[in-house]
């Protein structure tokens, strides 16, 4: 019948809709000309599970900070982290609501560059004394083509979490190098069925990768401003190697462990359900929550050689000023109050979040002897993804997770998993030019 | 309650049998839920351990506590209902008279705009979002509670003019006869002659635009950037999602503090669905 | 209980009575004068919404399909640029999109037809069990309904976990993981998605069912038909535009879905292998801010979705069913 007719009617409405419609929406976003020295400011942090300790050391900042600058306030907002990507994409299309400050996970700082969304704080940041005291991976995750676009809030780290009854009973050794802990991890599956050796999870990128940097290998290596991935060389194939043959009925079985992601492992760790596994500083509490409170020990996960440690991913959050900001100097001030050493101090006390400096993170250790592995961690060097904007599409097509649990599954070899893997990252990495 | 519109007058095994059935599936539907609630009473690091009991030995409310205890929860709440119910009587309103007007009217692209009505829920909402923030934005609607109500009413209100379309033609035209011959305005035969007979109609259409509103997370992320008051129950929810360290006490909690409105308002608005025309025929 | 309480309607009833049960197929044009425009004043409120928030905002979405528009462009860092048809090049020669739009179309195949066969068939119990079972099915049902899409996911992934999860032990499987195979992993999906959409399909039904006369289904059961003689042959026919609705919802929704797939298999599956099409826009566009390819997958799906509603209707009008 008329079928057709019915079907071009509306197309032909929506054409004519889409081209008598002006062009789609754009904003304005350069940095503002004004830098008032009075008025509000807006500062956005992330809202925690419990979320009451981080307000009161936030709340002291900022009553010192309005203290300083007379005419000036400061509004707090604390948002949901899962909301973020939404909201700071609202905040560079709409300058009015955005905020001056904000906390943001360091992953992120590539794209909301490119985005236009941050002031380069290079000057004020080198002029500022605490940030002698940064350390170097902090450092990068707020650079982008050797600018600052903020400072440092806190870093996250994993390590190698281990039950020590177990190792006990079977007479084993907190593990090394990465081949004792493969021997450990398979001794404790034998001994203990029930058990996993050292649980891994497929989709446990930042679990895995320290395997392939322990080996030498990379995610991608910047060439010319931009990134060539490199995670199909034979160093990185080596640790993908070490890491994919973790998946097994001698360790852990690829039916149930292909799937799990990092919060998986440590659960499965917590509940008493695993020998080892690579858990952060921030795991703390779900762990001690769970059965095996009293009966676990932390060391750095070792490397390939025999006390080394495995490279680490320093994750963690920026404090980072917008570039729409009109009230830059002050902006930028409560920045440096926020990621103070005196403020990430009081917020490890209150909350548990590593500082991001050697000496802060020093003291914290001295008081805390549970963060002590993953201080030495962080010491002896960590590592970070690509900063590039290209990241959070390899982030969110889940890239490497693909890759591993290619290999596990036995959908792919080694190889031919980590060419497509690094093709597909190129992609990325050219599309954002 | 017990005025079912019809009776089958089955023999009474086979009524047994049938609700013998209806309570075990009711059961099985709930175990989900049952799950939540229990969840969200366990004690931290038990909602995923090794033993997988039916119970608790230790109930707290701990749980509980964190999520209500969440700066401006009640304020998050309250935004929620506004919303929801703004959105459920203005599509509601809207849908009936565009239902009417498409059943009981034959003119030109009557057809073509029924499909058009169904277009925009064709595409993935994230492609939406864009657009609809400029216009949002445009029309200096960001940040208030009016950028959830319009896009909720719009989205609703598709399926519910369908779904309206076919109560309202359900309704013999002799009705309408009788009441212009009866001398009653056109107006008047709409909304109260018509308008109680698709009551049931409305109410489906009512939970369902309620409930797609109250759990919307999209929306709320996006067009309540800078203004934490005028968020909504969802955002207190998502805060329980965090990435690598979940808390999944506070996420059950959550939802189940969440749920609990929609099945008060079910329970408000289920008599009109239990008796519809057929309850007023019998009569 | 009375719903009609004014005089007319009391007039109204007993022509109810008497008048013809089934819908008439067709509705007769109103020729008196005022009449031609009565239509477009009633859909006015309608057509002023949807024409502003989403007949817009779609015309816009086939714009930015054909331009090159990421975050950059939209913050203005970056000038607009035309891209012509450059965006569905990149799509379709992605061996990817075209695995994912057939497992797509089978998955969400599978989901409406279940969708469908639970709600009616709950639908059809509620009108043969008294209030108690009823209320408790419905509110069960409700629940399932109101539950957030990634608590219920959430939920469903707790109650199938090979180490923690109670459905195993139950049912004496050990520690089977559900989620490593791709059709295992589906399954679940499909029956997470199944009970969060069926109230939906029940309620609606059942609404339905409440508004047909009784006189009708007391024949029919007076004659001694079967339960599923009396749906086939006398509620489907007198439900159609509802289950119409309820179907074309149902596509709408289940080729779209997106939360259970991403909670439950882990954002697409072990190796991708339960990637969607939602899914895949997600991870492909949304997630990094590229709208234009974003929005050109919308367009897809827009026109696929359009596509099979139109076949839709078009066999239910050979059928004798009028729009």
């Amino acid at each position: 019948m008329k079928l057709a007719a019915r079907l071009v009617a509306p197309i032909a409405a929506l054409a004519l809709a889409g081209l008598t419609a002006c062009a789609p929406g754009t904003s304005d976003n350069s940095s503002a000309a004004k830098d008032d020295r009075t008025g509000t400011l807006r500062l956005w942090l992330f809202r925690e599970v419990s979320n009451e300790p981080k307000e009161k050391v936030v709340d002291q900042v900022v009553a010192a900070f309005e203290k300083a600058h007379d005419g000036a306030k400061v509004k707090v907002e604390y948002i949901p982290v899962e909301t973020r990507a939404e909201r700071m994409k609202a905040a560079f299309n709409d300058p009015k609501s955005a905020p001056d400050v904000i906390e943001y996970g360091n992953t992120d700082t590539a794209g909301y560059v490119k985005d236009g969304g941050l002031a380069d704080v290079t000057t004020e940041f080198n002029g500022w004394a605490d940030s002698k005291d940064s350390d170097p991976t902090a450092r990068t995750s707020v650079t982008v083509d050797g600018k600052v676009y903020g400072a440092p809030f806190f870093v996250g780290v994993r390590a190698l979490y281990y039950r020590t009854d177990v190792f006990e009973e079977l007479g084993l050794e907190p593990p090394k190098t990465l081949d004792e802990l493969t021997t450990a991890a398979q001794r404790i599956r034998a001994a203990r069925p029930e058990l996993y050796g050292l649980v891994v999870g497929g989709a446990y990128t930042y679990g895995a990768m320290p395997f392939v940097w322990a080996n030498g290998g990379e995610i991608a290596e910047g060439r010319g401003g931009s990134y060539a991935s490199t995670i199909d060389s034979d160093a990185a194939r080596k640790g993908i190697e070490t890491y994919t043959s973790l998946f097994g009925d001698d360790n852990c079985p690829a039916a149930k462990c292909a799937g799990m992601g990092g919060n998986d492992t440590v659960t499965a760790f917590a509940a008493g359900k695993a020998g080892m596994a690579i858990g952060g500083d921030f795991s703390h509490a779900a762990v001690e929550a769970g059965k095996v409170k009293g009966k676990y020990a932390v060391v750095p996960l070792p490397g390939v050689k025999s006390g080394s440690v495995a490279p680490a991913f320093a994750g963690g959050n920026n404090i980072g000023v917008l570039r729409s900001t009109t009230h830059r100097t002050l902006a930028v001030d409560l920045m440096k109050r926020l990621a103070s050493k005196r403020t990430q101090g009081a917020l490890f006390d209150a909350m548990g979040f590593l500082p991001t400096y050697t000496d802060v993170r020093a003291e914290a250790a001295k008081k805390e002897p549970f963060i002590e592995p993953f201080v030495k961690t962080l010491a002896s060097g960590t590592r970070f993804v690509p900063v590039s904007p290209a990241w959070a599409r390899i982030d969110a097509s889940l890239v490497l997770p693909t890759m591993f649990q290619e290999v596990v599954s036995g959908k792919k070899d080694v190889d031919e998993a980590s060419e497509d893997a690094a093709d597909r990252m190129n992609d990325a990495f050219s599309s954002v030019g | 309650m017990n005025s079912t519109g019809f009776r089958w007058r089955p023999r009474r095994p086979r009524r047994l049998v049938a609700e013998a059935s209806a309570l075990v599936i009711a059961a099985v539907v709930a175990f989900p839920l049952y799950w939540m609630a229990l969840s969200a009473v366990r004690p931290a690091g038990e909602i995923e351990s090794a033993e997988a009991r039916p119970w608790t030995l230790a109930p707290t409310l701990d749980s509980f506590r964190r999520v209500l205890g969440q700066q401006e929860f009640g304020r998050y709440f309250l935004n929620s209902l506004v919303v929801a119910c703004a959105v459920v009587i203005a599509s509601a309103l809207i849908a009936f008279l565009a239902a009417t007007a498409v059943t009981r009217f034959r003119f030109r692209f009557r057809t073509t705009l029924l499909i058009m009505f169904l277009i925009a829920q064709m595409v993935p909402v994230e492609a939406l979002t864009i657009p609809l923030f400029f216009l949002m934005r445009d029309a200096g609607q960001l940040n208030t509670l009016g950028a959830l109500i319009l896009p909720h009413i719009a989205f609703s209100l598709p399926f519910a003019i369908w779904m309206l379309r076919g109560f309202v033609k359900a309704v013999p035209e002799s009705l309408e006869e009788a009441a212009q011959l009866d001398g009653a305005s056109r107006s008047r035969f709409l909304w109260q002659i018509l308008f109680p007979l698709v009551l049931p109609g409305l109410v489906a259409t009512s939970v369902f635009s309620f409930i797609s509103t109250w759990n919307d997370f999209l929306f709320a992320k996006s067009f309540i950037i800078s203004d934490t008051s005028r968020s909504t129950l969802p955002m207190a929810l998502l805060v329980y999602f965090k990435p690598e360290e979940p808390d999944w006490g506070g996420v059950m909690a959550a939802s189940t503090v969440m749920t609990i409105p929609v099945l008060v308002f079910f329970v408000l608005v289920q008599r009109r669905l239990v008796s519809g025309l057929g309850g007023a025929v019998k009569e | 209980m009375t719903l009609v309480p004014t005089s007319p309607a009391g007039t109204a009833r007993s022509r109810v009575r008497g008048g013809p049960a089934a819908p008439r197929p067709r509705a007769r044009p109103r020729s008196r004068g005022a009449a031609a425009w009565t239509p477009w004043l009633y859909l006015a409120p309608a057509l002023i919404v949807l024409g502003a928030l989403l007949v817009y905002p779609v015309g816009q979405l086939g714009l930015i399909s054909l331009l090159e528009y990421t975050q950059a462009q939209v913050s203005g860092g970056e000038p607009t640029s035309f891209r012509g048809v450059g965006n569905y090049a990149e799509l379709f020669a992605d061996a990817q999109f075209w695995q994912v739009l057939l497992a797509t179309v089978g998955f969400a195949t599978a989901c409406v037809v279940s969708t469908l066969a639970v709600g009616c068939a709950l639908a059809v119990l509620l009108t043969r069990v008294r209030a108690v079972p009823r209320l408790a099915l419905m509110l069960a049902a409700l629940g399932a309904w109101a539950t957030p899409a990634v608590t219920g996911s959430t939920v469903w992934l707790l109650l199938f976990d090979p180490d923690f999860g109670p459905v195993n032990r139950v049912l004496g499987l050990g520690d089977h993981s559900w989620t490593y195979g791709r059709y295992s992993a589906f399954f679940l999906v499909l029956l997470e998605v199944v009970w969060c959409s069926f109230p939906f399909v029940m309620v609606t039904v059942y609404a339905g069912i409440r508004a047909v006369p009784s006189e009708v289904l007391e024949a029919a059961a007076l004659d001694g038909a079967s339960q599923w003689r009396i749906w086939r042959s006398v509620l489907a026919p007198m439900l159609r535009p509802i289950l119409v609705v309820v179907t074309i919802q149902s596509i709408i929704w289940d080729f779209k879905v997106f939360t259970q797939i991403y909670v439950m298999t882990g954002g697409g599956g072990i190796a991708g292998q339960n990637l969607v099409l939602n899914v895949y826009a997600y991870q492909k566009a949304f997630a990094a801010s590229e709208y234009s390819l974003g929005s050109a997958i919308g367009v897809v799906m827009l026109l696929i979705l359009l596509a099979i509603t139109l076949v839709y209707l078009r066999l239910l009008r050979g059928q004798g069913e009028e729009l």
